[in-house]
């Protein structure tokens, strides 16, 4: 049971570290103009590689540059200071170019 | 360049000029934007502190028939309320300025100092716009209110980089220099950083309006 539980652990660890792209959900963001701040924002950090905003589906994506998760809390205040809200971060296994490319815009 | 730079550029050029677009600031950006038209022109430049306050400046003139205003003022705009939802976005905002407006009528011509709030609520889609404003303005004995409505839509959605092209109805009315209401039918362009309007009053007059966020 132990094992089983640190296994998990690990995993749930692992996923966080090695993990290089966050999908954000975001609430409000309807027009380019607005949206704007959100990407120069992410854009702004050396931490991060790579962003794409989905207006279509309101998702923004960051890739983090060193391989590590973006803290969740930094994410919040970036779209939080660009006028909207967060509903979901979640980390995805594709890369922001492989988002972009599959969405097909951009 | 530095966006403090950039601000203080716009105050020292914007001197000749023209009440406030909605506001779509995000924190520490500065955003200026100008109309022209035969009877109305402004000028205005604002930093965002937050997504929920800014500052700024505005120059603007308003002409009617026997009515001739130019203001310049100081304005400081708080949101008072965003419901943000999947697919929409609902605000409202208060304008508050300070400033000094000349008012010509015939021959006679006065300096007031004023204070004007400005109530704005506006409701956005990725394809329906609509806003509703009503300033406060009373110098001397006079009542220079202005309401504006606007409303109106998307051709099309559009991805985050692509040009948004919006038709809409613009009225607007200055309470005694107005005569009656203005209708303004316009095409909207949004690019990113880039927020542009081409309008033709119903007695022909154009009108251009521009914005930019730094």
């Amino acid at each position: 049971m132990i094992k089983k539980n640190l296994l998990l652990v690990t995993l749930f660890l692992s996923m966080n570290i090695y993990a290089q792209t966050q999908r954000i959900e975001v609430l409000g963001m309807v027009c380019a103009f607005c949206a704007q701040g959100i990407e120069k924002s992410f854009s702004s950090d050396e931490n991060i590689k790579d962003v794409f905003v989905n207006l279509e589906n309101y998702f923004v994506v960051i890739e983090s540059r060193d391989g590590k998760s973006i803290d969740e809390k930094y994410i919040t205040t970036i779209i939080t200071d660009a006028g909207y809200d967060v509903q979901k971060i979640e980390i995805v296994s594709d890369s922001v170019s492989e988002i972009r490319e599959k969405y097909g815009a951009n | 360049m530095n966006k403090g730079i950039l601000f203080l550029i716009t105050l020292l050029i914007s001197h000749k000029t023209v009440i406030h677009a909605a506001p779509m600031n995000f924190k520490d950006s500065v955003t200026s934007m100008t109309t022209i038209s035969k009877n109305y022109s402004y000028l205005e430049s604002s930093y965002a502190i937050s997504s929920k306050e800014s500052f700024g400046i505005n120059i603007n003139e308003n002409k009617g028939d026997t009515y001739k205003l130019k203001a310049g003022e100081f304005f400081y705009l708080r949101r008072l309320m965003r419901v943000n939802k999947i697919n929409s976005q609902t605000n409202l905002w208060l304008f508050t300025g300070a400033g000094m407006v000349n008012v010509k009528k015939n021959i006679k011509d006065d300096d007031y100092l004023y204070l004007s709030p400005t109530l704005q609520f506006d409701y956005e889609t990725k394809r329906i716009f609509s806003l509703i404003s009503q300033q406060i303005m009373r110098v001397g004995n006079q009542n220079f209110d202005t309401t504006k409505i606007e409303g109106g839509v998307s051709f099309y959605e559009t991805t985050f980089n692509e040009t948004q092209p919006w038709i809409l109805l613009k009225t607007r009315k200055t309470k005694t220099v107005d005569s009656k209401t203005e209708y303004t039918p316009t095409l909207r362009f949004i690019n990113k950083s880039l927020f542009g309007e081409v309008g033709v009053n119903l007695d022909g007059d154009p009108s251009f309006h521009l914005m930019y966020t730094f």
